[in-house]
């Protein structure tokens, strides 16, 4: 057997492992395994399926499954993953990797993209510009904001009527998702995070995500390793599932389309877990980003240093 | 009808830029459970919905002439609209030493105000911003998102149980009804927001309690009193009405100005 059907029998395994928290009929995983005993989510006064409350999502799972050469190994839950070390609890170790969709685990970015990225990497202590959303403390990004970091992953829900409200703790950004049936801002106005649209489907918010501008990124945090400052386009197209599977558990389902950075759509699947007694700390990034000054004037000071040996010769 | 009514008051006043136009709309919160006013399922009052001030408290909360723009090259779409001031009871009661800084921070204004660099904008400052904001009312949390710079918090309706961990920009609220009035009570403050474009500042003992008081369906009385003892003599009080968004497309579109300060803050040290 080569490694090639290694790799994807290992994803079949991940797909059957998650079909029991999701809703029968939903999905594109197979048909199989058992579905949990009927559970009807709680209800907002206004009808909606109620997701209120702080879940967090500290997962050291790869972000994409690793490759043969990796020295690590593939993730196979036997121990730390040591993609970064972290203190919070740890889950779901059983995952090869969040990417779930192509079944290989691989995003499947274009040569382009990583290159530009790359060359961005060796730029950045020459301005802002080359750095990520996240280290100029834009934005991490949606659905970069819910792709697990070191620190910081909190999730504060709070609904309204026609309203589901995300409030991230990294870079404090409250997002508001209209549930209204209203449509997407006219496509001249371009957002870091776009413009999203939720609508309920049984126990699942679906948000529609569109109106991107091209400066951002699908990922930021370095957990996200190969894909971290891969810059997206306007073409982005984000289609986001939240699934109460039960009391504790949050299925989050990504379907990330953009065909100028990416040959095929890709998904990534990260359940987020209640946890009311998690404290959530305002995040000043901007406010305390020392790193960008710092990071630009050792940029400034190599120059000066080259300079005069280039003068001295 | 209502909405209605209010829509023309909101276009009366951005025409004529006259608050005394809106005044007599406003008045004083009335005593018991005002007519009109939204209602949760619960019964006290729905302040979900889109929101915005219309004065000019963050150019100065005190009254104040039109004075020229203090960026040459905009000439009269920069200069500074007049405004009567939103302080109950004359003027802002600082010690003295404080007032020099005040006046200190009025001068350096360009330089020295937070809002410039985009950093966050405390309370109350965020209420009276010239952006938008959204409530997101639930039954034991309210969510206020502020469009300027992504800043937003997050009110429990519950009794504060301990002081919070640390001082931050945005400070430390709870909530708790009083009648029709929600009453927010912030603390743990950092020192490094200001109140407005004119220099008034406070220091990390403020406290500021907030008292938000819908009269109808689209105006909320907006109150808070601010108390710091290291920089003001006694409490004082700001006042000012906060009118719903009722077009009905209302919604916060966003503001992330971090983008729009790093050719200022960063830009002598970009690679020549």
């Amino acid at each position: 057997m080569s490694m090639r059907h290694l790799l994807h029998g290992a994803a079949v395994v991940v797909a059957l492992w998650w079909l029991p928290a999701q809703p029968a009929g939903q999905g594109s995983a197979p048909p199989a395994a058992p579905v949990a005993a009927a559970w009807t989510a709680p209800r907002t006064p206004d009808g909606q399926p109620d997701i209120q409350g702080i879940w967090t999502n500290y997962d050291p799972t790869p972000f994409e499954v690793r490759l043969p050469t990796d020295p690590r190994g593939v993730n196979d839950g036997t121990g730390p993953s040591g993609d970064f070390d972290d203190t919070a609890p740890r889950r779901n170790q059983r995952r090869r990797s969040m990417v779930v969709d192509p079944p290989n685990g691989r995003v499947p970015v274009l040569p382009w993209a990583e290159a530009e990225r790359d060359l961005n990497l060796t730029r950045i202590r020459d301005a802002w510009e080359y750095q990520t959303p996240w280290d100029r403390c834009i934005t991490r990004g949606i659905p970069g904001g819910m792709f697990p970091s070191g620190y910081g992953n909190g999730y504060r829900f709070v609904q309204s009527p026609g309203v589901v409200a995300i409030l991230y703790e990294m870079i404090h950004e409250p997002r508001i998702i209209p549930v209204d049936g209203s449509p997407h801002l006219p496509s001249n106005i371009r957002m870091w995070n776009g413009d999203s649209r939720g609508r309920w489907e049984g126990n699942t918010l679906v948000v529609d995500i569109t109106n991107y501008n091209d400066k951002g990124d699908i990922a930021t945090n370095a957990a996200t390793g190969r894909i971290r400052g891969i810059a997206h386009s306007q073409e982005l197209h984000v289609v986001e599932r939240f699934t109460l599977a039960n009391p504790d558990t949050l299925n989050y389902e990504v379907t990330i389309t953009d065909p100028k950075v990416y040959s095929a759509p890709w998904k990534v699947v990260i359940p987020l877990t209640r946890d009311d007694d998690y404290q959530m700390f305002e995040y000043a990034c901007h406010e305390g980003n020392h790193a960008m000054p710092n990071t630009l004037s050792a940029g400034r000071t190599i120059d000066k240093a080259g300079a005069a040996a280039s003068k001295k010769q | 009808m209502q909405k209605r009514l209010a829509g023309w008051l909101i276009v009366a006043a951005g025409l004529a830029i006259i608050p005394s136009v809106v005044r007599p709309a406003v008045g004083q919160p009335p005593t018991g459970r005002a007519s009109g006013v939204a209602r949760m399922p619960d019964g006290k009052p729905n302040l979900n919905g889109v929101w915005q001030t219309l004065n000019t408290a963050n150019w100065d909360l005190e009254p104040h002439a039109a004075a020229p723009s203090p960026v040459l090259a905009l000439g009269a779409a920069g200069a500074i609209p007049p405004g009567l001031g939103v302080v109950q009871g004359g003027p802002i009661p600082y010690l003295p030493q404080a007032l020099a800084r005040k006046h200190e921070n009025a001068k350096n204004w360009l330089t020295a105000d937070p809002e410039v660099k985009c950093y966050l904008p405390g309370v109350p400052r965020a209420t009276y911003m010239p952006h938008p904001f959204q409530i997101v009312q639930s039954r034991n949390v309210i969510l206020i998102a502020y469009q300027y710079a992504s800043a937003s918090r997050t009110i429990p309706l519950k009794a504060r149980t301990e002081e919070a961990a640390v001082d931050t920009w945005m400070g430390d609220s709870v909530g708790r009804w009083d009648g029709d009035t929600l009453v927010v009570d912030s603390e743990s403050f950092n020192d490094s927001t200001w109140f407005d474009r004119a220099g008034n500042y406070h220091s990390g003992a403020l406290r500021v309690v907030e008292r938000y008081t819908p009269i109808d369906a689209n105006i909320i009385q907006y109150e808070a009193t601010i108390e710091d003892p290291k920089v003001f003599s006694r409490p004082w009080t700001i006042r000012m009405p906060i009118y719903r968004h009722v077009e009905t497309n209302a919604q916060l579109i966003e503001f992330k100005c971090v983008e729009f300060v790093e050719e200022l803050m960063y830009g002598h040290l970009r690679k020549k």
